[in-house]
């Protein structure tokens, strides 16, 4: 008898819906920032080959905190439309390169910022604005992540930095070349600035 | 022994535990039935959903073109390759993989520009709809009727950082220890407390600007001079940055366009003239006998170079991540100085 409700309980309780127990986007984002953070101060890591590792770890963080095509559909905006279906593959990934080319150094040089996740601000029904202040010596600079719902996680698709927005940097960058280009030029200037 | 006076203590116990369980189960079943009977009493508001559904279906074409695009490329290949029907197979099974709209066609809502139109729509009339308030920000730009000028002064002070500002900095930072230069950065920020006191005050935060009052006070004595910024770091007296440029935009007047000044930088005819007020309200002017001489300008570019030791590294970082440095560095301004009037 017992343990028939045992049973039961376990059944009734394994209905409850798992999303209601989804981390919010502030943990997941606070959850990632901190993993790598701990990365970054870990003193073992030391040196040539203590970067290389650094750096690996960073991507593999960045892989699973960023939506990188949500990131360039945002960018593009609604040039997107204008591109083949390969050339938007292509440009997700010359853009997942540029951005890592341009922020794995800048991120490697962190050492004693201080981080802080303030809070969270929905933005539509599917976004959210994570904000936080990192702190270093008596300067502090407000980064805001904008994150999207994407199934149980949240995906970062743009970087807010005292006020800048990263995509919206970009997508006037773009704009730009789009405006008198067809969209291989775009193309084709990523390729070259990636060096690939 | 201790198995037996388990059991016999036990078999009350027992009784309970599954009196209590029971209860429980019940409870846990009740609460979960509960959203079922709601639902069953709320039968229209099932047909809602269904209409609702319909209509976003209708709303989003674009995944639909998504799918129907993949599945035309599929095809398409298919044609191609008629030779090996596994290639064939093999493709279409690739494409069944990717999901379907990752790639596909966006809308401007999903993009974040319809935002955009709806906010401009509801401008004209003032209050704008909390609708499109929450929704993403529109895109912020300036106009640019003077590019060819802005570009070139652009490079100029491209060149003027990387062959005056720089090294200057560079050496400077050489030869003055850190904290002299906290010390130098210090002084220089209580000197221009006016241009934030009278500016708060302007923007109708008389809070900030007593906070600035008190920085002014506080650091002028306790830290000799405003050699040291004790009012935050002994008494947390934060305060607030606020410049005359800002003022005009809190009081509703736009940039204008962008102008890229020499020597000073991404600016606008709105902040443009801001600096020109701020610098009158600077009491370091009044250190030269004209507005403009080689005493309070020199006093400025000492400000400058000290305030660059503190920073070589972020035009270059700022640089090295644009595709076009120029586009970005007019972005950049824009949105900043868009920010520091409407959030801050």
């Amino acid at each position: 008898m017992r343990k028939v409700l045992a049973g039961l309980m376990i059944f009734i309780i394994s209905m409850i819906p798992l999303h209601a127990f989804a981390a919010s986007a502030l943990d997941m984002v606070k959850t990632n920032a901190n993993s790598v953070l701990d990365v970054l101060r870990d003193p073992k890591l030391k040196g040539d080959a203590g970067k290389k590792v650094k750096e690996q770890k960073i991507e593999a963080a960045a892989e699973k905190l960023f939506d990188y095509v949500e990131l360039s559909k945002r960018t593009l905006g609604l040039n997107w439309n204008r591109l083949s279906m390969d050339q938007r593959k292509e440009f997700v990934d010359l853009f997942k390169t540029l951005l890592r080319n341009t922020y794995i150094d800048r991120i490697t040089a962190y050492t004693n910022e201080k981080v802080e996740f303030t809070k969270e601000m929905q933005l539509t029904e599917t976004t959210t604005e994570v904000q936080s202040v990192v702190t270093k010596g008596n300067t502090t600079v407000p980064i805001n992540y904008r994150v999207i719902k994407k199934g149980n996680d949240w995906m970062v698709y743009d970087v807010v930095i005292e006020g800048v927005s990263l995509i919206s940097n970009y997508r006037t960058q773009f704009r730009d070349i789009l405006g008198s280009n067809p969209p291989q030029v775009l193309i084709d200037t990523l390729r070259k600035r990636v060096g690939k | 022994m201790m198995s037996r006076r388990r059991s016999a203590a036990g078999q009350p116990r027992r009784r309970i535990s599954l009196r209590t369980m029971g209860g429980l189960c019940l409870t846990m079943a009740f609460l979960l039935c509960c959203p079922l009977l709601h639902a069953e009493e709320g039968i229209p508001e099932l047909g809602k959903i269904t209409i609702r559904d319909l209509q976003d279906t209708g709303d989003r074409p674009a995944s639909r073109a998504a799918y129907t695009m993949a599945a035309g490329n599929t095809s398409w290949r298919g044609l191609q390759a008629t030779e090996g029907e596994r290639e064939n197979f093999s493709t279409f099974a690739a494409a069944r993989q990717t999901p379907p709209d990752e790639y596909g066609d966006v809308t401007a809502e999903d993009v974040g520009e319809a935002g955009a139109a709806a906010k401009e729509s509801a401008d004209e009339y003032g209050d704008v709809a909390p609708d499109s308030a929450t929704a993403a920000k529109p895109q912020v730009q300036i106009a640019d009727p003077l590019r060819p000028f802005n570009v070139a002064m652009f490079h100029f002070n491209d060149k003027l950082y990387f062959w005056m500002w720089k090294p200057a900095a560079t050496g400077y930072k050489y030869v003055m220890p850190q904290p002299f230069r906290q010390l130098f950065s210090n002084f220089y920020r209580n000197l221009t407390a006016p241009v934030r006191i009278l500016n708060n005050l302007f923007q109708g935060k008389p809070g900030y600007a007593g906070e600035e009052l008190a920085k002014l006070l506080i650091n002028s004595t306790v830290g000799v001079g405003g050699l040291r910024n004790c009012a935050e770091e002994c008494f947390g007296i934060k305060g607030r940055n606020a410049d005359f440029g800002q003022t005009l935009g809190k009081w509703g007047l736009g940039p204008g366009f962008y102008l890229v000044l020499p020597f000073l930088g991404p600016s606008s005819p709105r902040d443009g003239f801001g600096f020109l007020v701020d610098w009158a309200l600077r009491p370091q002017t009044y250190v030269g006998t004209e507005f403009f001489d080689y005493q309070n300008v020199g006093l400025f570019v000492h400000e400058k170079i000290n305030s660059t030791s503190f920073r070589i590294g972020e035009y270059e970082a700022l640089k090295k991540a644009a595709v076009d440095p120029y586009v970005s560095m007019r972005d950049i301004y824009i949105q900043y100085r868009t920010d520091l009037i409407e959030n801050r």
